[in-house]
């Protein structure tokens, strides 16, 4: 048993038209250290995946395992509790929290635990000297550059050490020379952390530096 | 990291947001606060002014008796009574009408508090003013000599009741002479503020009308002075009716009513058969005692203590109810007669032994019990008449009619008996008592006549009778029968006389009895109740209205706007951080944790928002205080209303405030249950924008609703709706009008809905301003909901200050209606002194002096004009323009005369003369009688908290003498302030009361003949002229019920103004949803700019957006108001103030174009490009 297994996911849209399906009976296993990069075209259903991966959206149909529980059918404070500590997002608008410094904004996941404060700052501060933001942890996000609030956005992924890393266009509104160096770093803090990795993206570049790569075609995942 | 922590961070990264929702906070509170400070602040007024008013004044008895002045000093040398009180002073307390002639013209004060003061009264209500008045000074109060234009110099008449002991209403009371002009120079004219300027004992905020005279010159004016004998000694002590005593600090706490105990025990212990109107005559020939009254009736509870006495003292007593019988005649021949003759009730069985019997029959016999026509004469009158055992005798007397006129009545009695009178107990003078003027005078012709005598038809034998026996009976009939023939509401007997014990002296037994009846004789049924006036006043200034509730109902829009706008400022805030809410669930917050940390911040805000409005309620507070002693005075009567800050208000006002608020955040935070992570990250809250009919459920309500508003005005305009009554006083005819007016604004609502949602699916076509109008409706189509929402709010509260402002009324110009307020009646007066005559008839006018002019005109005026008079008892003012809380209002009785009449507009009743109800007889409560009364609905919902079927007690709950049971309601009538019994049971409750003193005055003709205002006009005028002695003071019923109707219209406009401001502050709401839509439209807005659109008209189509929905809202709340109004706009009385109604909407309007100038600076200075990115 793989620690993710999703199978036969299906996701369907009601609209005036009728019911649109985004997925189509999609499958996916994926094991701790494992990194995976989603592509497809605009529509095709590829954050709609991740964010039903991610906790965040319900699938119509299909199961859903996370290291062997079946989280399909959780109640909205249970999913909200994986999330916490299992899972850890990055969005491609980051979603920084402007009231809050960064070393803050790094340490929002671990405001429902029950972890040590000095613990849970200590590591925030090594992730933030591992991106490369130790000078700048009481700066605000409007301070700073895309690509450093993207890195700020990926240590808050990883504060609570999570099995699942999720990334929807992590790069997708930076510059090319800042979206290498953010794909680089997310590898290699989803290594350390024998983390599993699924980005979303359209870039080719990044994509090609993941091992493993999916392509979302017609409502289904296709390994490339 | 902690959740405080970021609660913290956000509070001040949001601070403009947090700001807004704190000046709604402060806003709600200072409303809230502020009310409730009103309530404190007329609470503590009315204390002060109860203060003022009452001055070193704790307890006062005020009697309808006039006793020994004497009695003051004989109390307060009493070591009790200095253990617990500094002073006490006697006074004369009377009611005058005052004139001042200047210039050909007269100015009169009418029902005038006239005070004969000394040295000890003044020092407690005028301590630091004028002098106590001397000789024939007479001190004015500020409003006495304000309505009397009078100043320190002027002359003034005093118009006053001569005070007499004969009731003026029985057989033997004067009735010609009944008033005494006594003629004044003014010495001073006290200071508003001196409690002497305010002086009475029934609460009231508003000011009173007083003179000050000196006690002893009073005295002697009124025959109530001194009177000394040869031998130096008082022969008549000096009298007066009322005492005051001073207490201290002590008087004004719950200890006032043991105090008032203790005064009450000391007057007791003090009184003297002298103070109570009453006499012991020593017959010592006879052997026997016999009590009388001054008042020639001894009332229920002397009665009663005779008999206690007598029992106590083991002595016999004989009963007797004498009356003067104006003719005997043998029924056999009438020409047999004698003129002038007393026979007497007594009780057969106590003529037997002596010293009241035994009698010696000489024909018949004199049984135990006699039938009521059943008579036995002595032999002396039965000479004159030539009868004998069995024969009958017509005997004609006098009865005492209710407007004092003394038709003649006879009735046939059997003779049972003749008596032997000479040198036999019935051979004495005794039975009668003595009464100056009558029994002590030779013959008839020295009689002091209470009326007409027929001299002509007296006998020489009636003359030899008077000359030899004077008032002795000539004929006796059974206690029973007389009482039932000439009993009267004072009392059953004229005499009780008392047989001292075997071995005891009639001396001795007299000086025991002396004691002995006053001493079974409580104080308050002697009408010497101690009143802790102090304590009471005090306790009244607890006020009828709760000007905290009043005020908070009077903001109510105020504070339901500032909440709404608290909400919708809040939710405005957080919906620009929707993404971080969703950012903080996709992190693993719970939904309840983020709603927790919001909730938190947002009462972080509210609560140091309802601190600061806790300070700005004070402010707020001294504003309304500033209003109700300017613009509103005219609701309370008074200026002198005070700030006072009750911390327990402040914090009260802080915690509902915050409670409030809380709620309206927790509305706003509702919203955010239930969307998906997703789109929360996405900042997407909005409906669901995708195009769909769903105007179905709205259209179907609109059509119904303007469907049956128009089948409902159908059928009033084919007059197929009753006027009556259908509840709380409406009619089914306004009721409906209002049916109609809501079911307007509701089809106006839908259709709102309706459209907009129809417009949707239309394009958006053409150009120019046209085109701009239909893109500024499809916007305010984008979220439906929310513009129904805000145009809802806005024509809901349009609608109640429209109709409110449409429900002022002007009773000044309605016309006289029987079933309305005014009864049909033109005019209304009240009299300082009480009128015994009936000013109908002729004879009664020209007793009064009245009508006598050979004016052909005055005389057809007199023709056609209905007087109708009450029975009037002085209590509490409960009418709405006084604020203290009453207990017993004045009570008017009601002749039958006037029931049989009817009219004047009642509630909850369907009866065709609801008026029948006065009559009706109710079971005894506690043992104790319930009356049937009215009020004015007014006057029982709002003064005395009381509704149909309620009960009053009287004189007061401590000590109740009978019930008074709401039986109707009169809706807005001129009866307002007043109770009305029906005249018979008044005088059940009220014995002491004579004459008329409240007249209602109209026509007794058809419209549309009738009184004009004109033939009003001359009519007062002959009246207050005539009348003068008698204080009489005429108002048109209407400036009485515009008087009346100042207080409801001066709340409607506080309310108005108050929830005007509420509607501006509403319509700030509206910009604030225009901000919300902007923001929301941001990117589509930029885009209309990027594809060549000017800034002006991306402005002009957020503005005519906010303008399509401002007077969608204004007009349907105005319409649809003015259609529930119609009744009352259509009728005599309405007196809408347009003027202030169009401005209130015309600043409602300006207010919410000028706050849509935020969402179009946010419109016009988005910048295009990084929106269009951010896209």
């Amino acid at each position: 048993m793989s620690d993710l297994s999703v199978r036969q996911l299906s996701k369907d849209f009601s609209t005036a038209a009728g019911t649109l399906s985004i997925l189509k009976s999609s499958d996916l296993e994926l094991n701790r250290g494992e990194s995976v990069a989603i592509t497809g075209p605009s529509g095709s259903g590829k954050s709609t995946l991740l964010y039903i991966l991610g906790l965040l959206d319900v699938p119509t149909s299909g199961e859903y395992e996370l290291l062997g529980e079946k989280v399909s059918g959780l109640s909205a404070d249970r999913l909200a509790d994986v999330r916490n500590q299992k899972i850890g997002f990055i969005f491609q608008d980051h979603h920084l929290l402007p009231q809050c410094t960064v070393l803050e904004n790094v340490l929002i996941p671990t405001i429902p635990g029950r972890e040590n404060a000095a613990e849970t700052k200590r590591r925030a501060e090594e992730l933030l000297k591992k991106v490369g933001l130790s000078e700048r942890i009481d700066h605000r996000p409007g301070k700073l550059s895309g690509g450093e609030r993207q890195r700020v956005a990926v240590c808050r992924a990883l504060i609570n050490n999570p099995v699942l890393l999720l990334a929807d266009e992590p790069t997708g509104s930076l510059d090319p020379r800042t979206a290498e160096s953010v794909g680089v770093l997310l590898l290699e803090l989803a290594a350390d952390q024998e983390t599993m990795l699924v980005c979303v993206t359209h870039s080719l570049e990044l994509s090609n530096k993941f091992p493993r790569r999916l392509d979302l075609q017609d409502g289904k995942l296709v390994e490339v | 990291m902690t959740s405080f922590r970021l609660v913290l961070n956000s509070l001040v990264f949001h601070w403009r947001t947090h700001l807004a929702v704190l000046l709604g906070v402060i806003a709600g509170t200072a409303v809230i606060g502020g009310a409730l400070i009103v309530g404190d602040s007329v609470r503590e007024s009315l204390k002060t002014i109860s203060l003022k008013r009452l001055g070193g004044v704790d307890f006062a008895v005020q009697s309808p008796r006039f006793f020994r002045e004497s009695l003051a000093s004989e109390i307060s040398d009493a070591p009790e009574f200095q253990k617990s009180f500094s002073s006490l002073a006697p006074a004369l307390s009377m009611t005058a009408g005052l004139q001042r002639s200047a210039d050909e013209q007269i100015h009169r004060a009418n029902r005038v508090g006239f005070w004969g003061v000394d040295e000890r009264f003044w020092p407690m209500i005028a301590p630091d003013s004028a002098p106590a008045p001397q000789d024939r000074d007479i001190v004015l109060g500020s409003e006495t000599a304000k309505a009397l234009e009078a100043k320190v110099g002027d002359q003034i008449s005093v118009w006053v009741e001569l005070p007499t002991s004969i009731p003026r209403d029985s057989l033997l009371g004067d009735r010609e002479k009944t008033s005494q002009e006594l003629s004044y120079t003014v010495s001073a004219i006290l200071d508003q503020q001196t409690t002497a300027s305010r002086f009475r004992l029934n609460p009231s905020q508003q000011m009173t009308l007083n003179a000050y005279v000196s006690l002893e010159e009073l005295q002697y004016s009124l025959e109530l002075g001194a009177v000394r004998s040869r031998t130096g000694g008082d022969e008549k002590p000096a009298r007066v009716n009322a005492l005051f005593a001073s207490a201290g600090p002590a008087a004004e706490t719950d200890a006032a009513l043991g105090q008032g105990e203790e005064l009450s025990k000391l007057i007791q212990s003090k009184l003297t058969l002298d103070d109570l109107s009453l006499r012991l005559r020593p017959l010592e020939d006879k052997g026997y005692v016999a009590l009388e009254s001054e008042q020639m009736i001894l009332d229920p509870t002397v009665e009663s203590a005779g008999r206690v006495a007598a029992e106590k003292m083991n002595s016999e007593i004989s009963p007797v109810l004498v009356y003067l019988a104006n003719e005997l005649a043998n029924a056999g021949d009438l020409e047999k007669l004698s003129m002038y003759s007393v026979l007497a009730g007594v009780d057969r069985n106590s003529l037997n032994e002596k010293p009241f019997g035994p009698v010696t029959m000489i024909e018949g016999e004199w049984p135990e019990q006699m039938t009521a026509d059943e008579i036995v004469l002595n032999d002396w009158v039965a000479a004159d008449l030539q009868v004998h055992s069995g024969d009958k005798i017509r005997v004609k007397w006098h009865v005492v009619g209710s407007h004092g006129e003394l038709p003649e009545i006879d009735q046939f009695f059997t003779v049972k008996g003749i008596v032997k009178f000479e040198g036999t107990p019935v051979d004495d003078q005794g039975f009668t008592p003595s009464l100056p003027g009558v029994t002590d005078v030779e013959t008839f012709s020295e009689w002091k006549k209470p009326f007409e005598m027929d001299e002509d038809r007296i006998t020489d034998r009636d003359h030899e009778y008077w000359s030899l026996f004077r008032a002795t009976p000539k004929g006796f009939l059974s206690l029973e029968a007389a009482e039932e023939l000439w009993k009267s509401r004072y009392g059953n007997l004229t005499s009780i006389r008392f047989a001292p014990p075997e071995e005891t002296s009639l001396a001795d037994f007299t000086d025991s009895l002396r004691s002995a009846i006053p001493a079974s004789i409580e104080p308050r049924e002697a009408g010497l109740a101690v009143l802790p006036v102090k304590f009471q006043g005090l306790q009244a200034a607890q006020g009828t209205t709760d000007f905290s509730g009043l005020f908070i109902g009077f903001s109510f829009f105020l504070i339901l706007s500032a909440m709404i706008l608290i909400g919708l400022l809040f939710r405005l805030g957080i919906e620009r951080r929707v993404s971080s809410i969703g950012l903080l669930n996709a992190v693993g917050l719970h939904e309840n944790q983020v709603r927790r940390l919001m909730g938190s911040e947002a009462l972080i805000v509210v609560i140091v928002g309802s601190l600061m409005g806790a300070v700005a309620s004070v402010e707020y507070a001294r504003l309304m205080i500033y209003g109700l002693t300017t613009w509103w005075v005219g609701a309370i009567g008074t200026s002198e209303l005070e700030l006072f800050v009750s911390p327990v208000s402040l914090v009260t006002g802080c915690l509902i405030a915050v409670f409030v608020a809380a709620v309206a955040v927790w509305w706003s935070l509702r919203r955010f249950k239930g969307h998906s992570v997703r789109a929360l990250l996405a900042g997407n809250l909005e409906e669901d924008s995708r195009v769909s009919d769903s105007s179905g459920r709205p259209k179907k309500i609109a059509i119904i609703s303007a469907g049956m508003g128009a089948v409902l005005l159908i059928l009033v305009g084919a007059g197929l709706i009753p006027d009556n009554e259908a509840f709380a006083g409406l009619s089914w005819k306004v009721v409906m009008f209002f049916v109609v007016g809501m079911l307007c604004l509701t089809a106006f609502l839908n259709g709102l809905s309706v459209w907009i949602a129809r417009d949707r699916l239309s394009a958006v076509q053409g150009h120019g301003s046209t085109a701009l109008g239909h893109l500024a409706v499809r916007n305010a189509a984008r979220n439906r909901s929310r513009s129904v929402f805000t145009v809802g709010l806005i024509s809901s509260a349009t609608f109640v200050i429209v109709a409110v402002a449409a429900g002022h009324r002007n009773a000044a110009v309605e016309t006289p209606d029987f079933n309305s307020g005014n009864g049909g009646f033109r005019l209304i007066a009240e009299s300082s002194q009480p009128i015994l005559f009936d000013l109908n008839s002729e004879e009664g006018r020209r007793k009064l002096q009245l009508d006598q002019t050979t004016d052909s005109e005055a005389s057809a005026l007199w023709q056609k004009t209905e007087i109708v008079s009450f029975r009037y008892k002085p209590g509490d003012d409960a009418s709405c323009l006084n604020l203290y809380q009453t207990k017993l209002p004045t009570v008017l009785g009601a002749t039958e005369r006037m029931i049989e009449r009817g009219g004047f507009k009642f509630v909850g009743t369907s009866s065709d003369n609801p008026w029948a109800g006065l009559n009706e007889q109710l079971p005894e409560q506690d043992g104790l009688p319930v009356y049937p009364v009215f009020g004015d609905m007014n006057t029982l919902q709002y003064s005395l908290h009381k509704g149909v079927g309620d009960r009053i007690p009287v004189p007061n709950e401590e000590t109740p003498e009978a019930w008074l049971e709401i039986a109707g309601m009169f809706d807005g009538s001129i009866f307002q302030g007043v109770l009305v019994a029906s005249e018979e049971n008044f005088f059940r409750m009220f014995p002491e009361q004579q004459g008329f003193s409240w007249f209602l005055i109209g026509t007794n003709e058809p419209p549309p003949a009738g009184l004009s205002r004109a033939d009003a006009d001359k009519l007062s005028g002959m009246l207050e002229t005539g009348l003068d002695a008698y204080g009489f003071d005429v108002d048109r019923v209407a400036d009485r019920l515009y008087a009346f109707l100042q207080v409801q219209n001066t709340y409607l406009t506080t309310f108005q103004t108050l929830g005007g401001l509420g509607l501006l502050l509403g319509t700030i709401g509206l910009g604030t949803v225009m901000l919300r839509n902007v923001i929301e439209r941001r990117s589509e807005l930029s885009l209309l700019r990027a594809v060549g659109f000017r800034n002006r008209s991306v402005g002009s189509l957020v503005v005519w957006e906010n303008l399509f929905l401002l007077c969608w809202g204004l007009v349907s709340g105005t319409v649809s108001a003015l259609l529930a109004m119609t009744p009352h706009l259509v009728s005599t009385g309405a007196d809408v103030p347009w003027s202030s109604g169009l401005l209130l909407l015309a600043g409602v309007f300006a207010t919410g174009m000028l706050s849509v100038v935020f969402a179009v600076r946010q419109a016009v200075h988005t910048p295009v490009l990084s929106t269009l990115r951010g896209e």
